[in-house]
């Protein structure tokens, strides 16, 4: 019976010990290829999040960096990785893990993705597609490691956690607004404020003014309402059209570091500019010479706006609309192609690149809109002040600093959400 | 006193101020101005020398001598209160 006993506890130690290391795992090497771009700020972020914080995590995860911008060898693999793996390479950061590419990166997605890929390339065998191209030793093909279970912990819900203290680690409470996400609301709010300073900019405001002065002087107030209410639809439409442009030419010529130095440089320049203006130019009129150009703009206008046909006018207004907004963004061109930079920064979808664009617009019309619709109901004329043109370029003046500064020195702070 | 107002169809900074001066002569109906184009009344321009900025605002006294001139877009307090300082010049 003694015996008996003693077999047993021996029987029930190795069946504990056998338990023990069946939960032990075995975890395959991992091979991570990231292509990057020196001066591209969502690589750089990633590249943090590949060494800080993932291979802390994933021991068995080993990352083979190739920087293409300056590196031709580099491109030249990629893109022969591209042409070879049938990869849609849109741009960098690219990573491959295994047999799975990653384009881009967002905060909130692609730290999940990852984690995700790696834990599953270290339980399961992935294929490495990258390691015949590239010479490095496949490191998949050696021996299963075994080590302790310190990567067990559920991916789903260590992802959920780390997500949820970033996320709470974000949340600001405001008054009348509650608690609310201080990274997705902050580009909303740049965009408006960057938005009505651009309006405030007089380039913008005087050819708005002449029309005005020139309505005022009619009986019709339905043809007031159409003429002027169709030109700054017009002008709105330009901008738009102009900030799309834009935009579209900083994406297409991608995360070029020296695109983004020039921009910095240019909003810098304007910046100091506007708040020189503020300080020492205490002219508030029109200037005598050189004001010919005024001049036929608003003789051309006149006669527009007697045209006898509605149909002719408004035809007249429109095309005029278009042509004097185009001059005028030489003037105010600064603020749209600044902030279109800090757009192309965050790396959205483009149906929100085009909402962002209109939510500026908006605010930039805000001042015009004001000053028509007050004056179209007291029929007296209104306008903006030198007084608040001043101060606009006060505070447009130092944000065009510190978004000149962040863009030359730290892209990633504008990286919002 | 009276006030010559030298201004322009194509300046945004006189189109400003017309109702500026519309509200100061509906409160001062005392006051005497004058308005004067810069593209049409070529004479006035000449001889008050307007030739840098618009719009420009000359006070003259009941000599008909100048004795300020203002540029720019100004305050209306201000105005106010240099015409109830010099009301009888």
């Amino acid at each position: 019976m003694k015996i008996g006993l003693k077999k047993t506890i021996f029987i029930v130690f190795l069946c504990l010990f056998l338990l023990i290391q069946s939960i032990e795992a075995e975890v395959f090497p991992v091979n991570a290829y990231f292509f990057y771009g020196d001066g591209c700020p969502h690589c750089a972020v990633e590249k943090d999040f590949l060494y800080d914080v993932l291979e802390d995590e994933y021991p068995s995860l080993t990352v083979y960096e190739y920087e293409i911008y300056n590196n031709r060898e580099n491109a030249l693999l990629l893109q022969n990785l591209a042409e070879q793996l049938k990869l849609k390479v849109e741009g960098v950061p690219f990573l491959i893990i295994g047999d799975e590419s990653f384009v881009g990166w967002s905060n909130t997605i692609t730290p999940g993705l990852l984690r995700e890929k790696v834990y599953e390339c270290s339980v399961i065998k992935c294929p490495d597609v990258v390691a015949q191209f590239t010479g490095n030793t496949p490191e998949i093909e050696s021996e299963p490691e075994i080590v302790e279970p310190e990567s067990e912990i559920d991916p789903e819900s260590k992802k959920e956690t780390d997500s949820e203290s970033e996320q709470n680690k974000n949340m600001i409470t405001l008054p009348f607004l509650g608690t609310v996400d201080a990274l997705s609301f902050s580009l909303p709010i740049l965009t408006m404020i960057i938005g009505a300073l651009d309006g405030f900019n007089p380039c913008a405001m005087w050819v708005l003014l002449f029309l005005i002065s020139l309505l005022l002087g009619m009986k019709d107030r339905k043809r007031m309402w159409i003429l002027g209410s169709a030109f700054i639809i017009a002008s709105a439409f330009v901008y738009f059209l102009f900030m799309v442009a834009w935009l579209n030419l900083i994406i297409f010529l991608g995360f070029v570091s020296w695109i983004r130095i020039v921009v910095g440089l240019v909003a810098l320049g304007g910046g100091i500019y506007s708040i020189k203006e503020f300080l020492f130019n205490k002219m508030n009129g029109c200037k005598v010479a050189g004001a010919s150009g005024k001049k036929k703009m608003f003789e051309r206008m006149k006669s527009i706006v007697k045209e006898n046909s509605l149909w002719l006018a408004l035809g007249g207004i429109i095309t005029l609309a278009f042509a004097v907004n185009l001059v005028e963004l030489v003037c105010s061109a600064g603020l749209p192609a600044i902030y279109t930079q800090v757009l192309a920064l965050n790396a959205l979808p483009a149906w929100k690149y085009y909402l962002y664009i209109l939510l500026y617009i908006l605010f930039f019309m805000l001042d015009d809109l004001f000053v028509f619709f007050v004056t179209m109901k007291t029929l007296q004329m209104t306008g903006i002040t030198t007084k608040y043109t001043k101060v606009a370029r006060l505070v447009g003046g130092t944000i065009m600093i510190a978004i000149g500064l962040m863009l030359i020195f730290r892209p990633e702070w504008l990286m919002f959400g | 006193m009276k006030v010559l107002k030298f201004g322009a169809a194509w300046c945004p900074g006189c189109i400003i101020m017309g109702p500026r001066w519309k509200e100061i002569e509906a409160e001062h109906s005392w006051l005497q101005t004058e308005y004067y184009d810069f593209d049409k009344d070529k004479e006035a321009v000449e001889k008050y020398n307007i030739n840098d900025t618009l719009p420009t605002f000359v006070f003259l006294d009941k000599e008909s001598n100048e004795f300020l001139r203002l540029n720019g877009e100004v305050e209306k307090e201000k105005l106010v209160e240099i015409i109830i300082q010099n009301k009888d010049k």
